[in-house]
């Protein structure tokens, strides 16, 4: 009989289900429970399955990743609205800061990011963020 | 519902039902439409998917990203998938069998909004007949073509979306060609002429835009297809992070141009009225070359030998800007 | 509400409408489908159910057999009941999604009025398409009579739908011979059948908003064949379900269904296996050959799929001579009836004499003349104890001879 993949708590333990483990018809499951109004429920407060992208990384994709200076920013969500990777986490119309599980260092981010300097910027992966915030460049002049 | 979204603040507080650490490449677009589309909508949402990047790359086992329910089934069937979901989804209500916490969001009057995403390949050739088929029976769903203007998922073959003198695998630029030779297809037109109740371009850059149309469409009962820029990273071979700015060189300079097209009808379905708005003006239309130059699918273009297809191009852009506009004077 | 259909006892339904009314005692959720001759009455017929107010569910007339095995999967994902009816280029045309429809594990119905497969084009009978969707993961049930088309698709529903098969089920039938053809068919009523069939349990719905599930992933290597395994599992493990539904079937109705069809094989010398609607013509045969002192039987498969490998080396390991007739075109090998009748013999230790008979192809009479003369061969064959004539013949064909091996 198929074991439920959603009573799977750890995400190893999938990886060897063997054949008559699994779901007929590999359907995936997105939460461990009913969700009766996803939309309303934000990602800290979901039952997320273990087959959930979401409960996995690809931060090690990255070479570099994007670094945020709050002190900079002006929570205009240009990069919460253009990250491809829902890795910029905004609440309350705040940005907070950068998923880094899910981030895979596109740079869109720091493209679209309006202020000057800009509020997010790419710095080596192996960096540490307050090394980074220690060098952060000056303001830009513009030429005109 | 409609939900309200006034500005991007307002947006920000969406909570995505689209999941990270899906497989997609850095900086796809697909991904900020999938977002955009998604989020325009806290009513509950069902998806259906061609296959191709989007999907192959979001629900690969044991993993999904999606966090409404989500069908594939094959390359050219996506339309068809999602008319039939709506069609079912139609038969339980009026039989009043929906599943419990479904009919409660119907009671709420949110009813779930069914959308198909497929790529230009399983769009405007191997899913043509489907899409086709679908908008002539009138089902209500809304069907996204994430329109990279090539095959991307099986590296990037030409499809009949890919524009003149883009090169690509099959269509490669050589010692003596310039690359795509056939001009893109019209699918807006196209499906407009369906007689489906809304249809619209947009561009992930112009997330607004784009909202908006997807809002309007989910008003509307019957088929809608939105036809939505997805600058490829890869395939158009820009950097990742010059995604949004690509995109945006394309609604600047006219060549990828932000419309729509509404079929009002009458009780009997006559469609009495047929509109075409352009919904975004650039302050400067800027050359088409600046769009070119962005991406390196065109960069043999530049040659001495190519600079007629560059001409070639700017002409099509603006007899196509001009007749969009002499469309909307009209009122046509 | 759907209208009840006033039915009499016994109906003089063609194949075609017996399935038809299959569909509509059903009362499947969403019939989406594309004319072909010859099963295109089936499709005709349910929408004038519709149209008179008999079915409550919905039909969609997509644009393409492609499409309309796609609408199915996405219904019966969206968790209601599905089902269509195709017959040859339909047929091929939706092969791509028959495997999607059984690797996503979806009980849908497909009736399928057996066509000869193009080119050259033909409408007539013959089992190519058939053939064309037996390794597609479906369950295979074959009948030979109008009443026959009626109670397998009855059936169908209530073995595909059973949450220990969860499968696609076939129910095949002869273009015209039997889809046109018609005959005294006894009907369940209508409340009967919906009660013998049962309500839709809907599994993994896409339409529980609650519960998102995502339906058709991706499976590379590391999980393709794992799943592959469970499909194969579960298919070859309905055969317990399908039995208890024939039984179920006997105990309400009389009429008996088993895994392997037989008649006159108790002492039976030589036999004749065939599928559809030879295998009646093929008892007549057996009969004749009966006085004239030849111990005739006749075996043929309910179930094509899961294939009763088992039974059918039972019922055919003790004669002496068996003709295995495959009507399609066997594209340069032997018969696939052949091939696996031969394979089942041979693993189980049994050795008769099995010749393979390509006929019938395109829907070419099948007389009695003819079936007579096959009963010929394996009586010579038996007596000698080895094949006397060719391995593989082609028989009601003009011109030369044709035979190999
Ligand atoms: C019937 C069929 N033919 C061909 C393929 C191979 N195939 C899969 S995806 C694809 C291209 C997808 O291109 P597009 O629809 O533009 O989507 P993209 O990957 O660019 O987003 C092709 C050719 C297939 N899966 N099925
Ligand atoms: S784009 Fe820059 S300024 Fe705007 S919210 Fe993000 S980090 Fe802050
Ligand atoms: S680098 Fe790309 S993926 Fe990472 S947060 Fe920025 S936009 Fe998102
Ligand atoms: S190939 Fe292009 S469309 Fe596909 S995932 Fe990569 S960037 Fe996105
Ligand atoms: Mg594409």
């Amino acid at each position: 009989m198929a074991r439920d993949l959603k009573e799977i708590k750890d995400i190893n333990e999938i990886k060897d289900l063997g054949w008559d483990e699994l779901i007929p018809g590999a359907a995936l499951f997105s939460f461990t429970e009913p969700v009766e109004d996803v939309a309303e429920v934000p990602m800290e407060e979901r039952p997320y399955a273990p087959t959930n992208s979401h409960e996995w990384q690809v931060g090690d994709w990255r070479v570099e990743k994007p670094v945020y200076n709050r002190d900079l920013c002006i929570d205009c969500q240009f990069c919460w609205v253009f990250c491809p990777d829902m890795s910029i986490l905004s609440r309350d119309k705040k940005m907070i800061g950068v998923i880094y599980e899910h981030c895979k260092g596109c740079g869109i981010c720091v493209e679209v990011c309006p202020t000057n300097p800009k509020s997010l910027l790419m710095f080596p992966e192996h960096m540490d963020n307050d090394e980074a915030l220690s060098m952060w460049p000056k303001k830009e002049e513009k030429d005109k | 519902m409609v939900k309200k979204i006034k500005n991007l603040k307002e947006f920000s507080l969406s909570n995505d039902r689209f999941e990270g650490a899906n497989l997609m490449c850095p900086g796809c677009s697909h991904n900020i439409i999938v977002r955009e589309v998604l989020n325009a909508t806290d009513d509950p949402v069902i998806v259906a998917t061609a296959t191709g990047c989007l999907e192959v790359c979001t629900a690969v086992y044991p993993k999904t990203s999606w966090d409404v329910s989500w069908i594939h089934i094959g390359f050219e069937n996506a339309a068809v998938a999602a008319a039939t979901v709506s069609a079912a989804y139609e038969v339980m209500k009026k039989k009043g069998k929906l599943p419990p916490a479904t009919q409660k969001m119907v009671d709420e009057g949110r009813e779930p909004k069914i959308v198909a995403f497929a790529g230009d390949g399983g769009t405007y050739d191997i899913g043509f007949q489907s899409l086709s088929g679908a908008f002539e029976r009138g089902h209500n769903f809304m069907y996204v073509c994430l329109d990279n203007e090539v095959y991307a998922n099986t590296g990037g073959q030409r499809s009949s979306s890919t524009p003149i003198g883009a090169s690509t695998t099959t269509s490669p630029a050589g010692s003596v060609s310039y690359g795509e030779k056939m001009m893109k297809k019209s699918m807006v037109e196209i499906m407009a002429d369906h007689g489906a109740p809304y249809v619209a371009q947009v561009s992930p850059s112009k997330w607004k835009d784009l909202v908006k149309k997807v809002q309007k469409g989910f008003e509307v009962y019957g088929p809608v297809y939105i036809n939505a820029q997805s600058a490829c990273t890869t395939e158009w071979k820009h950097a990742p992070e010059d995604t949004i700015e690509v995109s945006d060189l394309g609604v600047d300079s006219c060549v990828w141009p932000l419309y729509e097209i509404i079929n009002e009808r009458d009780e009997h379905g006559i469609i009495y009225s047929t509109k075409l708005n352009i919904t975004y003006r650039p302050k400067t239309k800027i050359p088409v070359e600046e769009y070119l130059a962005a991406q390196p699918r065109f960069r043999h273009l530049f040659k001495p030998e190519n600079r007629h297809i560059i001409d070639l191009w700017q002409k099509a852009v603006d007899a196509r800007w001009e007749y969009l506009q002499k469309r909307e004077e009209a009122g046509v | 509400m759907a209208k009840k259909y006033e039915l009499n006892e016994v109906e003089v339904w063609d194949g075609n409408m017996a399935a038809a009314h299959a569909l509509r005692q059903a009362q499947v959720d969403i019939l989406a489908a594309y004319p072909i001759t010859p099963s295109t009455p089936i499709v005709q017929n349910y929408s004038k159910f519709l149209a008179d107010g008999y079915v409550d569910g919905e039909f969609i007339m997509v644009e393409s057999e492609h499409s309309a095995m796609s609408g199915c999967v996405a219904a019966s994902a969206a968790g209601v009941r599905a089902a269509t009816a195709t017959s040859s280029q339909g047929f091929a045309l939706m092969v791509e999604v028959l495997y999607q429809a059984s690797g996503m594990r979806l009980p849908i119905v497909l009736t399928v009025v057996n066509r000869a497969l193009a080119a050259p084009l033909n409408v007539n009978g013959d089992h190519s398409d058939m053939y064309l969707g037996r390794d597609a993961g479906w369950i295979n049930l074959c009948s030979y009579n109008p009443q026959e088309a009626y109670d397998l698709t009855l059936m169908a529903f209530k073995i595909g739908e059973d949450l220990n098969v969860r499968l696609p089920v076939m129910v095949h039938q002869d273009g015209f011979i039997c889809s046109h053809t018609a005959q005294n068919v006894k009907p369940m009523q209508d409340e009967e059948a919906a009660e013998f069939i049962g309500e839709f349990k809907p599994v993994n719905s896409m339409l529980d908003v609650s519960n998102p599930v995502t339906h058709g992933v991706q499976t590379e290597e590391d999980w393709h064949f794992e799943h592959k395994a469970r499909q194969h599992h579960d298919l070859m493990n309905s055969v317990e379900t399908i039995k208890k539904v024939f039984k179920e079937f006997e105990d309400r109705t009389g009429r008996k269904y088993d895994m392997v069809y037989t008649y006159k094989m108790d002492d039976a010398d030589v036999a004749i296996f065939a599928l559809g609607t030879t295998v009646e013509s093929a008892q007549i045969a057996a009969d004749q050959m009966r006085e004239k002192g030849i111990k005739a039987g006749v075996v043929s498969l309910r179930v094509l799929r899961p294939f009763p490998f088992n039974e059918i080396a039972d019922v055919l390991g003790n004669v002496k001579a068996i003709g295995v007739m495959d009507r399609s075109a066997p594209g340069g090998t032997f018969g696939a009836m052949f091939n696996e009748i031969s394979a089942a013999l041979l693993a189980r230790g049994k050795s008769p004499v099995v010749l393979n008979y390509i006929y019938g192809l395109g829907g070419r009479d099948t007389t009695i003349e003819m079936l007579k003369g096959v009963y010929e061969d394996l009586a010579k064959s038996a007596e000698a104890g080895e094949a006397v004539v060719p391995l593989q013949q082609f028989v009601g064909l003009r011109g030369p001879k044709l035979a190999f091996y």
